[in-house]
Parts: structure tokens; C-alpha cells; sequence
């Protein structure tokens, strides 16, 4: 048995530290742990509710505006606003262009180095590199002119001796498998959804003003009036160029990122057959298409227990607990209960070693992160648990881009269960939301030439309006996954406040009974070829896209 | 001496009228007391603006022109509080510092005869000729919060002077107040207490006016109150009455 | 100079960038700076140096937002700055290495380029739990900024966080949380970024000027470059013209917030907030926050956290009178209390002295049957008025 730490993970957000014990080239246990925390839920004691979205959104500034979006949800649960339908259209562009961006950003600058190897991207020939484009896509930019003037920046930038953050990586292991010229086309993809990203993103300055951490979220609707006509408002001229940004941003989607990820898939089929994990799926589902609570949702909600896709059972989000058996924090009850939400405490207790450290005592305490369960289970959140719900709940579109992305690679539904299903769900979801957005910008649009121009409901913006006591939960399907805030409100200040983040589902700590989270539990059984060089614990955690800053808070 | 004051003589006694508040204390007493009633009336409408302009922009300046007013005023405060804070050292002997700051034992004690009439603990007023001493502790915390008025005051304005504004040396200040918001959080602070003190003041004007029957609020006016003979020659002989 | 132009002439030709406008975009980075015209030229032959800068940045108790703002620089581009202008050796977020092997590249440049790379540190440092709050390859936050920033030519704190403390130095402040100036004491060309993240303009702007001249641009009392804090929000608003004309947004989605008034009784921060974003806007200029209609809620302050919130409100609360008691409601009701009370008092007092004044008219009387007494007629009158006053 050989102890392999990985710390810091890399190309995740935040502070992650993965613990392994690897035997005969495999990983045969693993622990996962969050070693920062900060106490935003501490902060927020004793503050106005109507603020709690500013300080909750900084929990993270790569899933930027998700913790907005679920705070004031909570709230206006908790107060009774209804915010209008303008509301929920803004809402939903926000939520869903953060979606799309963020994903495109993870697979290509997060999750990319793990299967593509710039180094020998230097040996491509640009001529092939260019039939492989042309074969994959339409995508304009493909021509062996194009590829050879990449190959060349990147030449340039290895021959002036100074690798920044590419050196000291495992470029030549033995587990890379792509071809020289699908490694070219990937790098230059790599630039090019750099600077697609800064674009794409600026639906979000429109909206909010500034990304990240966006500025226009208000309990009980936002803070961007609308008017056609007028320039202070969000007027036809933004609606134009959110058309167009969405229309741009739908093609690199379409021609680019789809295409990749199979070529790419196609290589590393293997890892359809590694890292399931839990095999328990949670989705709260997102989208409402209209605004009553019971609205239905473009993405459902649900819950699959042990792969069942025939069965996906009702969300009852009672069944949530938290646990911090294996966490350094302490239970006023004890620290082998598990506490709903609604009722839960944060009380920081570090019973690790003092830093500097060797390892971690796994059998004790050994993370910042929580961990929640669902009916006691362990269960894994995210693109891969969102396009099981909805695929097994009949969902049209997604069951015909699962399909094909299945056919294409030639594997069968099992596959999904895996990091490589993980990864192709991502892609998948992305394409759902692009495709999805416009349709929003439009219902918008109609709704600014009817004049109806709602965007807030002042009747519970006054806290004199508010019950003495009240409490109400926010859920939101962030790109990572389910995401839920429970506040507690009492004369008008937040008397308690809990997030249960995706992350902290994926990313936690054993629970009270043993059962690993869904990180440690999708690392058992992952080869390693070379102890040293442990690319393929990477590649199973970058999968989740891990975020350390939103799984601890 | 007892700790209870006697009951008023059954005799009304002779009075003596004395020239107390000469004329700078007067002039910046009025010049303050106006200056400070529109700074505060200004200064609330610069934190609570409750009258709204029609549209267009540009050609309604209702902010912009409070906003003068206040800064005009607050020119008109802070000249007065220069004056009257010279005149301690110059004025008469009912003008000077030693009536605001008790340097005597005896005026220490005074200064409790007095709160226990102020909180209706006891019928009589106390006697005096220039400044209850009482009174003239708490004129200390008053010219404090004045002082502090004008110093977060100008340090906010400073914040928007002009490079080569001079007033940008009061920009200096913001560090000790703790950065503009919490200036402006002291500004308002202490306007409420500068707004407390007039209602206290006033009242206590009238109250002390029909206790003492002694011309309290006229002599704002006229410089001359009237006192006891025997009060009179304690003060002058700088021992309680 | 020849070599090191050629390759950087040609790399931007190739990119389909000519030379004018190159010397065009130094001319902005100039302006942005508030640099006279002749600048540009200067940048533009720092920017082709072939030897590359090292850049360590550190990601302590951070959201990782200023990261992302750093991944929408647009001018020079991220890309521009990762492979020309800088060279980034150690960045977690984006780096390819991981594990002992990122923390080696890290460990290498400090040991290697001893006082001549730039550290930039984005999020806040905690001092509790012996530094168990935050630690990266199982040291603390606190060991590695004291390592890395201690021998770095300059220090860049990015964010709020890392400049001020920010969100987790927040009352109460769970962590002890530090800023970077205040955790590492002494720090030599410490440069302070605020902004809740800080905007992508003045990131690259900084960047061009320390490339440029070798030396940070001048600083505000917090450190913070006056080109990009040197004026309140305020100042430069688009919507002050109805600040000053009396022309407010009273209630969100009104006719007022349609017609861009002023945010200002809804609680924007903008007049004690110091920040170019009315001027340069996010996102390559697409907006700001106060132009999409949402008040600043200060976020480029000192303690903004505690200082500006509740953010819908023009003041903080008074202590110990709960969140929504601002000063002026507070103030209010202790007028009000205060008025009162003078009243009920002074009608005691009237009370009280009613009878006083009977008692003694009595006595009196008794006193004129006795004997007859002489008054100063002066005296007697202004008693007169003033008993009736
Ligand atoms: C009812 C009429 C009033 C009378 C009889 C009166 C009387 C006095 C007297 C005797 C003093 C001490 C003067 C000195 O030593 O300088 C004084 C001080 C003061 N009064 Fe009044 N006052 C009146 C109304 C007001 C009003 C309406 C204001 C403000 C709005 C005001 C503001 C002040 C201030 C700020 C001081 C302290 C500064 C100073 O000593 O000059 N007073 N007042
Ligand atoms: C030398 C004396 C004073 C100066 C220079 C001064 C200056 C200022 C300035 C520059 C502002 C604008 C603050 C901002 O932009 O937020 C202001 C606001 C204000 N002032 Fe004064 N002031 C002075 C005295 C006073 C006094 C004596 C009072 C009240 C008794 C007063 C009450 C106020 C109030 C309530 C505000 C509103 C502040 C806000 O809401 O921002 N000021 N003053
Ligand atoms: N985990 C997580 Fe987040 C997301 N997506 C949020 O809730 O990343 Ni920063
Ligand atoms: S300053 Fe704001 S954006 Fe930057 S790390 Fe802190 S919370 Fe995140
Ligand atoms: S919106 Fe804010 S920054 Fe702009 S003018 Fe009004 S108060 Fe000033
Ligand atoms: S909140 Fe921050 S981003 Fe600018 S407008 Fe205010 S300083
Ligand atoms: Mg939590």
C-alpha cells in the first residue's frame, strides 16, 4: 500500500486535498478534504435578510451568481414575495449563461490537461490537423494556415524557456492517448474559448452589470428595469446584442465544444468503465417556465437510487442532513447526528494536525467539508445527475442528445455511470441550455413590446411587512448541482443560515455510518499507473469539477 | 452645607440687572443658532432627499442647490464657532472658557445642584449669574460635536473638492474617522445629538425662565439678566453663592 | 532591441495585429493610467523585454473571483498576458501541475528568482486555529504568504479580501481573517486592488505599468493606484445629473429606475466609494453596476461588509438597536423621546410650582397684614414678566 496525497488539487476552484491508498496500480481507498473555510453562514447571522445575496454569491466567483440566485430564493420563500415573470426570465438567462460558461471554461481550461498533452501537440502537422477539424466541424477556423500559426505561438512560447503554468505537469504519460493533431486542435481550442468565454460573458454585464458577482439580484425580482424605448433600461439595443452574444455563444457550443468532446471521448473510451462513485443521483431541477411554486421546471427534479433510471422518485428535501462525524466542526447534540438544514449549526472545531502537516488522521476528523445525505444516502449532484433525471423522466431533447452522443461513441447507457459519462453529460447539458436560452430572450422581448414591464414586487420589500418569525429554503441546479439555502428570519434579521452546496454532496467526508462521499467512493478502483505521476486520480476528480470555495463556505 | 437646597425665601428678593452676554456672544449665539437650524433642515434632505424634480435632468438643480445652501451655512457655522471660541479668551468674564470648563470645587457642586433640578429632583434653580455650570458642561460636549460636525463635514466635502482645492487637506481627517461612510454615519450621529441639545436647550430656556424669573431668554436679546445681590457678590467673590 | 522586437513584431502580425495598433493599444493603457500621450511608447517597448517576469499567485481565503476577472482581461488578453507578458509559474487555478510538483514550481522561483518576482494574492489570510482555516500542501496560508510575498519584488493584494480582509474578516470575523498588508507587516511594494472582484481593466492596466516603469503606479492612503481610486463613483456617475437635480428612483421597476434616475434613497454607496467603474465599466465596457440599475453597495472599501450594509439603507444601524435602526431612525426616536419628556416634565414642573406659588401668596399675604414692604420697582416689574413669560 502506498499513501499518494495529492495538495493541492490544481485547475479546481479552491483548496482540495485528495488522500489515497494505491495498491498493484490501483486505488483502493481514498478520503477527500477541504482545507480552507471562512464562516460566510457565521457572517451572516444578525445581518438583513435582503443583503444575504451579496455576502452568499462571494462564497464563489466561479459559479458566480448561484448562491445569489438561491439566497433569494430562500428569502422570498421565507417572507412571501412573489417576484414577477420578467423576474424569472432575467433569472433564467443569468443562470443559464453562467451554466454554459462555466462549463465551457472546465472543459477546456480545468479539465482538458488531463487528456490532452500540449507538449506533443509541437509534432502535429497543421495540414492534417485541419482534415481533422474539417471532418469533426464547420467551424471556420480550421484551415492548416490556422493551425500551423497556433503550433507556432506555442513553438514560440516553449522555445523562450519559461513554461508558466504549463511546466511541471505530466505531459508524456503514458496514460495521454490523443494523436498529435487532436492535441493541436485542442490547444488551439484551448485559446480560442478563452476568449470565447470573455464574450460570451458579457450577457451577464448586461444583466448585472458586471460578471463575475453580478449586481442586480433584489428579493422579489431584480434590479434591471425594462423598457424598450428608454436608454436607463434594458432596451432593444440589449436585447440585440444578448441575441447575438447567445447566438455566437450557441455556435461555439455547437461546432466546437460537441465536436471535441467526442473526438476526444473517443480515445479514452476505457474511462467510460472507471470512477462511477455512489451511483445515487439527486437533482433539484431548474428552470421554471412559470411563476407559481409548482411551476413546472425545464430540467426536472428527482432522485435515483443505485442506477435505476426506470425510477426516479419525488424530491422531498426533508430527507436532507448534514452530518460532521469526519468534519472539524461540533454538533451541540453530538457529532454522530445528522441535522436537517433548517436546524443546522456551524461551529468550527479543528481537531487536525497543525500546519505544517505530513498527512491527515482519515480515521478521525479530516475536512472543512460537511456531509450531506439524502435518506442517509451518499449522493452524487451535477450535469450527470441532471441529465439522469431527465432522461429517465422523458425529457425529449435530452434523451436524444444522450442517444446520440452514445451512439457516436459506440457504448451503451451503462457508460454514463462514469467519469467519462460525467464529462459527456456536461457537454450535453450545455447544448440543452444554449439551444434553450433564446427562447427566453424572447418570451422577455414580447414581454417589453406589451408594455408589461414588472421586474419587482415592492409589496414585501418594506421588513415592517415581514412575519415576526419566518423561515424558507431556496433550491437552484448550479453547474456543479443541487444547490439549497434554508434562512431563518427573526424580527427582520437572519437568525440562522445553512447552505447545502453541490460541492460539499460530492466532495464531503464519510458520514457517521462509514459510507464514503462520491468523490472517494468514484476514486476506488482507479488505476494509477505511475504513483508519482497520478494523472488518473485527476481525471476522475476534475470530472465533478470540483469547488472548494463553495463546498466549505 | 446641607446637600439639600433651602426652600425658597417666602420674600421676593431684590434683583440686580447685570450685563452678562455682551455682544459677540450674542451675534455668534444667533448666527450659530440660525446657521445650525439650516444646516440641519438642509442636512436632512441631503441624507433623506423627500422632494422630487419633474423631468428633465438639468434643468432642476433642487439637490444641487440644498446642497449650496448647506455649504454656505455651514461657512456662516464654522466662522461663528471661530468667533465665539476667540471670544473665550477675550470677552467678558461671563464669555470665558473658565464658565464652560469647572475649574472650582465649589462650581463642581454647583454642578449637581443643578442635575438634580433638571431631572425634577429639586423644585428651585440653583443660583448663578453667567452660565449654569451645569449648562456650561454640557456647552463642552456641544462644542465638541460641533467641532466634530464641521471636521466630518469638511472632510466629506473634501472627498469631491477640486484637485487644486484647498480643501482637500481636510481629506486628511477621513483615516481617523474611519473612511467617508462611517464620516458620514458620525455627521448624522451627531446631528441628532446637536438636534437634542436645541430641544433641551429651548426648553430648559423657558423652564429656567419661569423658575428663575430672571430674563433668561431676553437676555439673549439684550445682554442683561437679572440676579440676586447676594448671588452676585459670591460669583464676584468666586465662591458659591 | 532588434531581436526582441522582430519576434514580438511578427508574433502580432501573425495574430493579425499591426503595429499601429499596438502602439493604439498602449495609447489606451496610457489613458486608462492617466499617463501622457508619449507613454505608450514607453509600454510598448516594455512589453517586447524577452525576458518574462515571474508571477506567483496565491490563492489564500479567496472566491477565486479575481481569478476569473483575470481570465476577462481583454486588454492585453489573458492569453497575451499567460504566454508573452508574463510568465504565471504557479496559479492553482490554471496551472497544469498539481500536487508536490505544482508546489515545486512554486518553491523553485522563490528560491531562484529571490527578489524578483511579482506575487499576487487574492483572498484573505487567517490567523485562528493556528492557521488551520486555510492550508495548501499541508502549510498555512500564512507560512507560504510570509515565504512567497516576503521575498517578492512586489505584492500585488487583488480583491477586496486580500487588500482589506473583506468578506471573511466580516463581523465577527470567524477566521481572524488578515488582510495581506496586515498579516505580512513590512511588505515592500505592496499594492492594494480592492473591488469585490477587481475589475479586469485595472488588473492589466497595473500590470502595463509595473512592466513599464519597474515601479507601481502612486497610491492612495490604502495603497490603492490613484489612476483607478483616485475619485468616488459619485463623481463620474452617468446619473448624477438627477442626483443633482432631485430626481430619485423611490421604488424598484418605477417610472424613475425606467428613466436611469439616481439610486441614491435606495442606497448606493457611490458617493463614498472610490473606484473608476463609471468610467472604464465591466466587461470590456458593457456596464457597471449602478448603470444596470442596482445601487454600489461599495465594494472597492475598506470593511464595505460592516461599513455599507444594510446595503438598501443610506446609513449603518446605531449598536445595539438592531439591523434595520439606522442612525437617522434611531435619531428620530430619541427626538421624539426627548421632546416628550421635556413635556411631561415641564407640566410637573408647572405642577409643583403652582403650588409652591400658592403656598407662598398665602404666606405672603400673612407677611402684608404684618408689614408693608418696599420693592425695587425695576425689579418687581421684570419678576412680573417674567413669571408671565
Ligand atoms: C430661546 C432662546 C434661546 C436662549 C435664551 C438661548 C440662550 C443661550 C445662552 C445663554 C447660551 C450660552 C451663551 C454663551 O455662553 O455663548 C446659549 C448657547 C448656545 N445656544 Fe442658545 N439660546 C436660545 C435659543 C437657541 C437656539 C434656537 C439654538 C439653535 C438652533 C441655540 C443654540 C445654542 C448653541 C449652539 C449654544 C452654544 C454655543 C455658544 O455658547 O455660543 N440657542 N444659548
Ligand atoms: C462646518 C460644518 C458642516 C459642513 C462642512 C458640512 C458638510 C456636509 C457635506 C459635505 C455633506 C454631504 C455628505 C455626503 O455627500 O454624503 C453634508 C451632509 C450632511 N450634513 Fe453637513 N456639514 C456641516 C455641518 C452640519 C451640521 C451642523 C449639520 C446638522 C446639524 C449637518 C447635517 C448634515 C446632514 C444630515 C447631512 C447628510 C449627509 C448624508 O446623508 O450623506 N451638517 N454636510
Ligand atoms: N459546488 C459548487 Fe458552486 C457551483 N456550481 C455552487 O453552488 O462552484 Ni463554485
Ligand atoms: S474580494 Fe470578492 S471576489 Fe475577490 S476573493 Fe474576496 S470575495 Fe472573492
Ligand atoms: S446613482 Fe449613486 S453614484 Fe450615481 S449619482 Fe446617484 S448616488 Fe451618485
Ligand atoms: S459596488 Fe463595486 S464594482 Fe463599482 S459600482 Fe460600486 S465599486
Ligand atoms: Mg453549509
Amino acid at each position: 500500500m502506498t499513501r499518494v496525497v495529492i495538495d493541492p488539487i490544481t485547475r479546481i476552484e479552491g483548496h482540495l486535498r485528495i488522500e489515497t491508498e494505491v495498491d498493484g496500480g490501483v486505488v483502493r481507498d481514498a478520503w477527500s478534504s477541504s482545507t480552507m473555510f471562512r464562516g460566510i453562514e457565521t457572517i451572516l447571522k444578525g445581518r438583513d435578510p435582503r443583503d444575504a445575496w451579496a455576502f452568499t454569491q462571494r462564497i464563489c466567483g466561479v459559479c458566480t451568481t448561484v448562491h445569489a440566485i438561491t439566497s433569494i430564493r430562500a428569502v422570498e420563500n421565507a417572507i412571501g414575495a412573489r417576484p414577477p415573470a420578467n423576474a424569472r426570465l432575467l433569472r433564467n438567462l443569468i443562470m443559464a449563461s453562467q451554466m454554459v460558461q462555466d462549463h465551457v471554461v472546465h472543459f477546456y481550461h480545468l479539465h482538458a490537461l488531463d487528456w490532452v498533452d500540449i507538449v506533443s501537440a509541437l509534432s502535429a502537422d497543421p495540414a492534417a490537423t485541419a482534415r481533422l477539424a474539417q471532418s469533426i466541424s464547420d467551424w471556420p477556423l480550421s484551415s492548416a494556415t490556422y493551425f500551423a500559426g497556433v503550433r507556432e505561438r506555442v513553438q514560440q512560447f516553449v522555445d523562450r524557456g519559461q513554461l508558466g503554468p504549463f511546466a511541471n505537469a505530466y505531459w508524456g504519460h503514458s496514460a495521454y492517448r490523443l494523436p498529435p493533431e487532436a492535441n493541436l486542435l485542442a490547444v488551439a481550442h484551448y485559446l480560442e474559448a478563452l476568449d470565447w468565454q470573455r464574450d460570451f460573458i458579457r450577457i451577464h454585464a448586461v444583466l448585472g452589470g458586471k460578471n463575475p458577482h453580478l449586481q442586480s439580484f433584489l428579493v422579489g425580482g431584480m434590479a434591471t428595469p425594462l423598457d424598450a424605448d428608454k436608454q436607463g433600461s434594458l432596451n432593444m439595443t440589449s436585447i440585440s446584442m444578448m441575441r447575438k452574444l447567445i447566438r455566437e455563444g450557441r455556435a461555439f457550443v455547437e461546432k466546437v465544444y460537441i465536436p471535441d468532446l467526442l473526438a476526444v471521448a473517443s480515445f479514452y473510451k476505457d474511462w467510460a468503465g472507471y470512477g462511477a462513485g455512489v451511483g445515487n443521483y439527486l437533482a433539484y431541477g431548474e428552470y421554471p417556465e412559470g411563476d407559481d411554486s409548482n411551476a413546472p421546471l425545464f430540467l426536472p427534479r428527482g432522485v435515483i437510487r443505485s442506477r435505476d433510471l426506470s425510477n426516479v422518485e419525488p424530491m422531498d428535501p426533508a430527507k436532507i442532513t448534514e452530518f460532521v462525524t469526519h468534519s472539524w466542526y461540533e454538533y451541540e447534540a453530538g457529532d454522530s447526528e445528522g441535522l436537517h438544514p433548517a436546524a443546522g449549526e456551524t461551529r468550527p472545531n479543528y481537531t487536525g494536525p497543525e500546519p505544517p502537516y505530513e498527512l491527515l488522521n482519515t480515521d478521525e476528523k479530516y475536512s472543512w467539508l460537511k456531509s450531506p445525505r439524502y435518506d442517509g444516502l451518499s449522493m452524487e449532484v451535477g450535469p450527470l445527475s441532471r441529465m439522469l433525471v431527465a432522461y429517465g423522466s422523458g425529457h425529449s431533447r435530452v434523451q436524444e442528445l444522450v442517444n446520440y452522443a452514445l451512439g457516436q461513441l459506440g457504448v451503451g447507457p451503462e457508460a454514463l455511470f462514469s467519469t467519462l459519462g460525467r464529462v459527456a453529460a456536461r457537454g450535453i447539458e450545455t447544448l440543452v441550455l444554449a439551444e434553450k436560452m433564446e427562447d427566453w430572450l424572447d418570451e422577455l422581448a414580447d414581454n417589453m413590446g406589451r408594455g408589461q414591464l414588472d421586474i419587482h414586487d415592492n409589496s414585501m420589500w418594506d421588513p415592517a411587512n415581514w412575519p415576526a418569525e419566518c423561515s424558507g429554503a431556496g433550491f437552484h441546479e448550479a453547474p456543479r448541482g443541487a444547490l439549497g439555502h434554508w434562512v431563518h428570519i427573526v424580527d427582520g434579521e437572519i437568525a440562522n443560515y445553512q447552505c447545502v452546496v453541490p460541492s460539499t454532496w460530492n466532495a464531503g467526508p464519510r458520514d457517521a455510518a462509514g459510507q464514503r462521499g462520491p468523490y472517494e467512493e468514484a476514486l476506488v478502483g482507479t488505476p494509477v499507473a505511475d504513483a508519482e505521476q497520478p494523472i488518473e486520480i485527476l481525471r476522475t476528480v476534475h470530472s465533478f469539477d470540483p469547488c472548494m470555495a463553495c463546498g466549505v463556505h | 452645607m446641607s446637600t439639600v437646597a433651602p426652600p425658597a425665601p417666602a420674600v421676593k428678593p431684590k434683583l440686580v440687572r447685570v450685563y452678562v452676554w455682551d455682544l459677540p456672544v450674542r451675534l455668534t449665539h444667533w448666527l450659530l443658532a440660525i446657521s445650525i437650524t439650516v444646516l440641519a433642515i438642509t442636512g436632512f434632505y441631503i441624507g433623506h432627499p423627500f422632494l422630487v424634480a419633474p423631468d428633465p435632468a438639468g434643468q432642476e438643480f433642487v439637490m444641487a442647490t440644498v446642497l449650496a445652501v448647506h455649504f454656505f451655512a455651514a461657512i456662516v457655522f464654522s466662522l461663528s464657532e471661530i468667533a465665539r471660541i476667540v471670544w473665550m479668551f477675550v470677552g467678558n468674564r461671563y464669555a470665558r472658557w473658565q464658565q464652560l470648563i469647572p475649574t472650582s470645587k465649589s462650581r463642581w457642586r454647583q454642578t449637581w445642584e443643578w442635575l438634580k433640578f433638571y431631572i425634577f429632583f429639586r423644585a428651585e434653580t440653583p443660583r448663578f449669574v453667567g452660565h449654569n455650570p451645569l449648562a456650561g458642561l454640557t456647552y463642552v460636549l456641544v462644542y465638541v460635536t460641533l467641532i466634530v460636525m464641521a471636521l466630518t463635514g469638511y472632510a466629506m466635502f473634501a472627498v469631491s473638492a477640486g484637485a487644486g482645492s484647498p480643501m482637500r487637506i481636510f481629506a486628511g481627517l477621513l483615516p481617523l474617522f474611519g473612511g467617508v461612510q462611517t464620516a458620514r454615519w458620525i455627521h448624522h450621529v451627531c446631528m441628532w445629538l446637536i438636534v437634542l441639545f436645541i430641544i433641551h436647550h429651548i426648553s430648559c430656556a423657558l423652564l429656567v425662565a419661569r423658575a428663575a424669573k430672571n430674563a433668561a431668554i431676553e437676555s439673549m436679546f439684550s445682554g442683561y439678566r437679572f440676579v440676586s445681590p447676594e448671588d452676585l457678590a459670591a460669583e464676584e467673590a468666586g465662591s458659591e453663592r | 532591441m532588434a531581436k526582441s522586437e522582430s519576434w514580438f513584431v511578427e508574433e502580432l502580425e501573425r495574430r493579425g495585429v499591426s503595429r499601429r495598433d499596438f502602439l493604439g493599444f498602449c495609447g489606451v493603457m496610457a489613458s486608462i493610467m492617466a499617463m501622457p500621450r508619449e507613454a505608450g511608447a514607453r509600454i510598448a517597448r516594455a512589453l517586447q523585454t524577452e525576458e518574462k517576469p515571474s508571477l506567483i499567485w496565491l490563492e489564500f481565503q479567496d472566491c477565486a473571483g479575481n481569478t476569473e476577472t483575470f481570465l476577462r482581461a481583454a486588454r492585453p488578453t489573458t492569453a497575451d498576458i499567460v504566454l508573452d507578458i508574463l510568465s504565471v509559474d504557479y496559479h492553482e487555478t490554471i496551472m497544469a501541475a498539481a500536487g508536490h510538483r505544482a508546489e515545486e514550481a512554486r518553491a523553485g522561483v522563490v528560491e531562484g528568482k529571490r527578489g524578483e518576482y511579482i506575487a499576487v494574492v487574492e483572498g484573505s489570510i487567517p490567523t485562528g486555529a493556528n492557521g488551520a482555516y486555510c492550508t495548501i500542501g499541508g502549510r498555512s496560508a500564512l507560512q507560504i504568504a510570509q515565504e512567497v510575498c516576503g521575498d517578492a519584488a512586489a505584492t500585488l493584494a487583488i480583491g477586496t479580501c486580500a487588500a482589506f480582509g473583506g468578506l471573511p474578516a466580516a463581523a465577527p470575523n470567524p477566521t481572524g481573517a488578515l488582510s495581506v498588508g496586515d498579516a505580512v507587516p513590512g511588505l515592500r511594494n505592496l499594492i492594494n486592488l480592492s473591488a469585490c472582484p477587481a475589475n479586469a481593466e485595472n488588473v492589466a492596466a497595473v500590470v502595463v505599468y509595473y512592466m513599464t516603469f519597474g515601479r507601481w503606479p502612486p497610491v492612495d492612503r490604502y495603497r490603492r493606484p490613484l489612476f483607478a481610486y483616485g475619485k468616488p463613483i459619485h463623481d463620474n456617475c452617468e446619473r448624477r445629473a438627477h442626483y443633482d437635480a432631485g430626481q430619485y428612483v423611490e421604488n424598484w421597476g418605477d417610472e424613475g429606475h425606467r428613466r436611469g434616475y439616481c439610486l441614491y434613497k435606495m442606497g448606493c454607496k457611490g458617493p463614498v466609494t472610490f473606484q473608476n467603474c463609471p468610467k472604464i465599466g465591466w466587461n470590456e465596457g458593457t456596464s457597471w453596476p449602478v448603470g444596470c440599475g442596482h445601487p454600489c453597495i461599495g465594494c472597492a472599501e475598506p470593511d464595505f461588509w460592516d461599513k455599507m450594509t444594510p446595503f438598501y439603507a443610506h446609513l449603518s444601524g446605531v449598536p445595539g438597536f438592531g439591523v434595520h435602526a439606522t442612525a437617522d431612525k434611531v435619531g428620530l426616536w430619541a427626538t421624539a423621546g426627548v421632546a416628550a419628556a421635556y413635556a411631561i416634565g415641564g407640566f410637573v414642573q408647572y405642577g409643583r410650582r403652582l403650588k409652591t406659588e400658592a403656598a407662598t401668596a398665602r404666606a405672603e399675604a400673612a407677611a402684608a397684614r404684618a408689614e408693608a414692604t418696599t420693592t425695587e420697582a425695576e425689579g418687581a416689574a421684570d419678576q412680573e414678566k417674567g413669571g408671565q413669560s
